[in-house]
């Protein structure tokens, strides 16, 4: 009972870390129409700047600039880069944002090298809160937690209470009589971009410490935030966070769940033959959990081709 | 096909059939890959550029025919139903195979969701094959051997060589066929108005699957060339790099003309060989290379070597060529700026470097060999080389910019006067 409830609270909070990174991309593309293939690329960044800044602001100072920072990275990607390539449409930009994600890997592997770097959470944060059963739960969780939910917060009041936020979603909605209004659009655009990367770089920064930061990390993430894209729907919030959440928990349970096919198989008497096959049959859930998602989203395309909370196209 | 086009396709082939002879078996080696990832490039253009169905897991097509090869040439060895020579056919048999099941999925959605889904598809792929350890061989990977068959040994790489030219001259011709037939043409249309294919009454998700499958089938002939060359199959193949490559090469080439993939794969891949001992930041530079040619030539190699034919019918070659030069120079000061910051920085932040200076303490930073010369990290003379580069590329941008508006206003007017001559000779008579 602890376990399960151990591992639901751990996929709880992977799924608003997945969240924190596709809300942004969902919000982008909501916007421009633009798939941000480099969007886990600005979650690498978070983690790398905090992880570089932090010998001189801190671990706390490093965690507040290195997202400053890769928003303004994220600035300079949509005004000198994607605004020069608007006119050739959206897959140009799609490639676009590729190759920028391949050179920021690349940058990343060339300043600190092809292995994981040795940035770690702050001693002051490595306890455990609180007691579940037997197993201590670490404070650092629960904190990555609460960061996402407060972004979540106040991003959506900024969306929805503000006097900027009626002008982002008028941008958003019809961009064309936003501008005739008097609006700077593409100054909104370039401001959503910006704030897009910065939640990628904040989550990158807050999960670098806990899990690891490697060159690897945008595109292990990267197909995650795609898949959870999918099958929430593209440009719904409220999907990305219904698929984030469903993603983070399925991932975190499966990883406990000791069956494979051929136990589900014994049951309806053709266990012998499935051990046999061997194969995918007999296959642990466990061991494949990293693919559990992708199942999820064939499914989804399957039965739902426009995502959970998506519009009929 | 114009008679200039079909010369130099035999100057080429020819070029491609005497290659063994002209070159060391290093190279003879480097252009095996070439043409295989020639070969790639071009099957995933089919879905690509023809089909405007932007693929980013093509690598799965490809593992999946290197896989299905080198289970064949297990089964098989060399005799039987399927010898040697015929090997690639297992490998084009399972590409189709998985690309009909892969296609039909991904094929739902377009757009963006299509390159997502088949980016999701190979990483499934990916992440499943370490445990299938008897499809896929876990970690270790699984090997074989060429077998003698219809009197050859391939033991020699000249030997590998012509099969692989064989193969994939045979598959170009049929991929070249294919654009010729109502498929072919109908492919296209996917691209450019699937609204009207289906109002026309096609079914568009079995058209789209249908170019899927075919594009997966020559990437897994492409694959199975891959295993017969180098007689042995990793997961690794499935990963993302081999996917993004090929978007890369594709592109870099140039999508909108038939062999423009080719090109650019065989381009990308010879200097990816050549380049190898000499630099750990090629694909930083590749990737470079990409952005840079989707922000100013969107066309590709291909489509610049066309603008060049185009304006000097227009201009003139002796108007255009002083312009080239200085281009091509521009191009070059500015890529040897890059290559000496990449290259300073990469010493510079290395781990050997960094361990060097921590033994050391006190010294200072030690001068770094580069190009041979030493050059110290801290001094300003080092980083003023590549800006000093970087600089004098720059001005001659703006220098070719310049002859170039100079070019297109002097042909204004040579063409204003004439047209005004030719009015005022109508209204003559």
């Amino acid at each position: 009972m602890e376990n399960l409830l151990v591992s639901l609270l751990n996929g709880v909070i992977y799924g608003l870390l997945l969240f924190m990174v596709s809300a942004g991309l969902t919000l982008i593309f909501g916007m421009m129409g633009v798939l941000n293939f480099a969007h886990a690329s600005f979650y690498m960044l978070g983690a790398y700047f905090a992880y570089a800044l932090q010998g001189s602001l801190g671990f706390w100072g490093a965690l507040v600039a290195s997202p400053i920072l890769v928003g303004l990275v994220g600035v300079v990607v949509e005004k000198y880069f994607l605004r020069r390539v608007h006119h050739h449409g959206h897959a140009h930009e799609l490639l676009l944002t590729f190759g920028l994600s391949f050179i920021i890997a690349e940058l990343v592997k060339l300043f600190f090298g092809n292995f994981p770097v040795d940035y770690r959470i702050p001693a002051s944060m490595d306890f455990a809160l609180f007691r579940l059963g037997a197993s201590n739960y670490p404070a650092y969780r629960i904190l990555m937690g609460t960061v996402a939910v407060v972004m979540f917060v106040l991003v959506y009041l900024l969306l929805t209470r503000t006097r900027v936020g009626i002008v982002v979603r008028s941008a958003i909605y019809k961009p064309r009589m936003a501008e005739a209004l008097g609006h700077n659009v593409p100054l909104v655009f370039m401001g959503v971009f910006g704030v897009g990367a910065a939640l990628a770089g904040l989550a990158g920064a807050v999960a670098g410490a806990f899990y690891t930061t490697n060159p690897n990390m945008a595109l292990e993430l990267g197909v995650m935030v795609f898949v959870v894209v999918v099958v929430g729907g593209l440009g719904s919030m409220g999907g990305a966070m219904l698929a984030s959440l469903l993603i983070g928990v399925m991932t975190s349970l499966s990883v406990g769940v000791d069956y494979s096919l051929a136990d589900a198989l014994a049951w309806v008497g053709a266990g012998d033959w499935a051990q046999g096959v061997g194969g995918l049959l007999t296959l642990k859930l466990s061991s494949v959990a990293a693919t559990i998602p992708f199942a999820l989203m064939l499914l989804v395309l399957m039965v739902r081709p426009s995502g959970l909370m998506g519009d009929k196209n | 096909m114009k008679s200039s086009t079909w010369f130099a396709l035999a100057l080429g082939v020819g070029l491609l059939v005497a290659l063994p002879a002209l070159t060391t078996p290093s190279l003879l080696n480097a252009s095996i890959q070439m043409l295989i990832a020639a070969l790639f490039a071009c099957a995933f253009n089919v879905l690509c550029g023809q089909g405007g169905m932007l693929s980013f897991g093509h690598a799965a097509y490809f593992g999946v025919g290197t896989f299905a090869t080198v289970h064949a040439m297990n089964a098989f060895n060399g005799a039987g139903l399927v010898p040697t020579p015929l090997m690639p056919l297992a490998g084009a048999a399972a590409g189709l195979l998985v690309g009909i099941f892969a296609g039909w999925f991904a094929t739902k959605r377009t757009g963006t969701y299509f390159a997502m889904i088949t980016l999701a598809l190979a990483e499934l792929l990916h992440a499943l094959a370490p445990h299938l350890k008897g499809v896929f061989g876990g970690e270790a990977g699984i090997s074989t051997m060429r077998m003698p068959a219809w009197g050859f040994t391939f033991g020699s790489s000249t030997e590998v060589y012509y099969l692989t030219l064989a193969w994939v001259l045979l598959s170009l011709g049929l991929l070249y066929l294919y654009t010729l037939t109502p498929v072919g043409r109908l492919t296209l249309g996917l691209r450019e108005n699937t609204h009207r294919l289906r109002f026309l009454g096609y079914d568009v998700h079995r058209l789209n699957v249908t170019v899927f499958a075919i594009s997966a089938m020559f990437a897994g002939v492409a694959g199975g060339l891959q295993a017969l060359n180098t007689e042995s199959a990793n997961y690794v193949l499935l990963e993302g790099h081999v996917s993004a490559a090929v978007v890369l090469n594709s592109y870099i080439g140039g999508v909108s003309v038939f062999l423009g993939p080719a090109l650019g794969a065989s381009l990308m891949t010879f200097f990816g060989y050549a380049v190898s001992d000499l630099t750990r930041s090629w694909l930083l530079y590749q990737g470079i290379l990409f952005v840079l040619v989707m922000m100013f030539m969107p066309t590709g190699l291909t489509g610049f070597f066309r603008w060049i034919r185009v304006n000097r019918k227009a201009h003139g070659l002796t108007a255009l060529l002083p312009l080239l030069v200085a281009g091509v120079l521009a191009g070059a000061l500015l890529s040897a700026g890059t290559v000496f910051t990449v290259e300073m920085l990469q010493r510079f932040f290395s781990q050997d470097y960094r361990s060097m200076a921590a033994l050391h303490p006190g010294t200072g930073w030690a001068p770094i060999a580069l190009f041979g010369r030493d050059w110290l990290p801290t001094s300003v003379s080092t980083w003023a080389v590549p800006l000093g580069l970087c600089a004098a590329g720059g001005a001659l941008v703006y220098l070719v910019q310049r002859m170039w508006q100079a070019l297109v206003e002097r042909s204004e007017e040579m063409q204003a006067p004439s047209n005004a001559a030719a009015a005022a000779q109508g209204d003559a008579p």
